[in-house]
């Protein structure tokens, strides 16, 4: 380990459960949250009265309906009588809650932690997009009523026009991700797609369509993070998180260059610097950046610096991205195939490069060995992003 | 300094606005529909972990303590019912005084986790039997 910050203990991830992603879920969010708390450590191999502290990750509290949701969801999440705490950074969350896991073990403060993330999306009507509709100023952007699809629209086409990029580029990497979702045994939306399909889909908001777009869904995800000599005693083959990273760049939208995602670029320097990565292009073998939306997967290439400015298009054609390339990106289907309940999503990215790492990722496994994963997600009002490495 | 008391209505610069989405839907979720099937039987169902015996009320679908999977329901009685606590209502969220105070008790059941607040009938008072006038969520509850 080529960690080059003092830690107390070095922290691995011992266990990890999911839910299904679903556009409707039944389940209340507190039995979403126990469902993958519960696999969660039965693949660790430990109780609920082993773990000695819980973090919860979950995005607004506007999508489950429910005010003050990290207490709402403690319940669930193993977190009555612990130390609980909930953490949100918007659609970062998911990995943020893995990084806040982390730290709670690495700073030698706890030996097992569990980490929850859970999203509900449907309840809110007419339709969640809604529950974004006051994350922008009030009085300088909420009268044009901005939704997360225009704006996004909006950095689409500058991010196409700055570096050449067309359309059915970017639509590969929907091609790509419904593809691997096929695999993924959690998805909601895997199958196999033509560029020509997203092309033709129907167009929401000039450059986006819909099958550039990942589905509203419902979902839980969890993992168990514990102390080196903790799990060793539980796990031949633990996981170690080498690195983290997180940034928050300016919330004013007009004032960013939205070619290039700085935020990502400064956490994912400080992962790198942690986990001793100098090339990252080289020393990953294996990534699953944040993809809600197909030209972000591309984007959000660029500012982790594994692709040049520009140039992700290019790579993902000649196939260095595929689940048999250079570096398999989003093998599990990300969030375009798997589904995007928003924390849920971000820690399910995390799950993914566990479940790769570990050898038991079954028919999502990628071809090549992997020994280096780094997963990543990006939100808040899209400037924050968070970064985590793992190395088995 | 707060605007309030230095400025003139009309002369200060504001922006008014509403939050966040018009309604919401929730499921209530496996559990929750055996509670509420029970209601419309007039009988209130709770939930028992096969592994340390705890009931509860509402139904769970998982026990907090041995976070395991519950899948035993069980109807409370309600010779086992008992209020644990209640309050009486005088004035409503804005301050207005309410022409009739309202009563609310907490039902519990012995030997039971969690309980039910309902709207409580009649003169509340320790001890007794309790009478569900109104399996109807919110119950209605009094004490013979
Ligand atoms: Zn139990």
């Amino acid at each position: 380990m080529k960690v080059n910050i003092h830690l107390n203990k070095r922290v691995a991830v011992i266990g990890a459960g999911m839910t299904q992603f679903r556009r409707r879920i039944l389940e209340t969010p507190q039995e979403i949250a126990w469902e993958a708390s519960s696999k969660a450590l039965e693949e660790a191999g430990l109780e609920l009265k082993d773990i000695e502290c819980v973090v919860i990750g979950s995005a607004p509290d506007a999508f489950d309906g429910v005010n003050l949701k990290g207490e709402y969801l403690s319940h669930g999440s193993g977190g009555i009588r612990k130390p609980s705490s909930r953490v949100f950074v918007g659609g970062a969350t998911g990995v943020m809650a893995a990084i806040t896991g982390w730290y709670h073990v690495a700073s030698g403060m706890c030996n097992t932690v569990l980490v929850v993330a859970e999203e509900k999306m449907s309840p809110a009507r007419p339709h969640p997009q809604s529950v974004f509709r006051y994350i922008w100023d009030p009085i300088l952007e909420k009268p044009l009523n901005p939704n997360l699809i225009w704006i996004f629209a909006m950095e689409m086409h500058r991010y196409m026009a700055t570096y050449g990029i067309k359309k059915e580029e970017i639509a590969l990497v929907s091609v790509k991700n419904k593809r691997n979702a096929a695999n993924n045994p959690y998805a909601q939306l895997g199958g196999n797609i033509t560029v020509d399909d997203v092309l033709n889909s129907e167009v929401l908001v000039w450059p986006v369509q819909l099958l550039d777009i990942s589905p509203v869904s419902d979902g839980g995800a969890a993992m168990v993070m514990a102390s080196e000599d903790v799990a060793r005693r539980y796990s031949d083959t633990p996981i170690w998180v080498d690195g983290v990273g997180w940034t928050l760049d300016n919330t004013e939208w007009p004032a960013r260059d939205l070619a290039y995602p700085r935020y990502l670029e400064f956490a994912a320097r400080m992962a790198y610097k942690m986990a001793g990565i100098e090339n990252p292009y080289k020393e990953l073998d294996v990534i699953e950046p944040y993809d809600p939306f197909d030209y972000k997967e591309l984007h959000h290439i660029e500012g982790l610096r594994i692709a040049k400015r520009g140039e992700a298009p290019k790579l993902l054609k000649e196939g260095v991205f595929d689940i048999d390339g250079d570096i398999p990106s989003s093998p599990s289907g990300g969030l375009l195939g798997v589904g995007n309940p928003i924390a849920a999503a971000g820690l399910m990215k995390v799950i993914s490069i566990y479940w790769q790492l570990k050898g038991t990722a079954g028919k999502m496994q990628v071809k090549k060995p992997v020994h280096t994963g780094l997963a990543q997600a990006w939100g808040d009002l899209m400037q924050a992003s968070t970064v985590i490495i793992m190395r088995n | 300094m707060s605007w309030e008391k230095e400025g003139k209505e009309g002369s200060l610069l504001k922006w008014y606005d509403i939050m966040e989405a018009e309604k919401y839907e929730y499921t209530v979720g496996p559990a929750g529909e055996r509670f509420f099937q029970g209601l419309k039987e007039n009988k209130i169902v709770g939930s028992k972990c096969k592994k340390c015996g705890k009931v509860y009320l509402p139904p769970r679908i998982y026990c907090e303590d041995c976070f395991t999977k519950i899948e035993e329901y069980v109807e409370l009685k309600l010779d086992d019912a008992y209020l644990d606590s209640f309050t009486t209502i005088y004035q409503n969220d804005d301050g207005q005084k309410l022409t009739e105070p309202v009563h609310i008790g907490l039902l519990r059941f012995k030997g039971v986790n969690g309980g039910l607040f309902c709207y409580l009938e009649g003169t509340p008072k320790k001890g007794g039997r309790i009478r569900v006038s109104n399996f109807n969520y919110p119950l209605r509850i009094s004490i013979e």
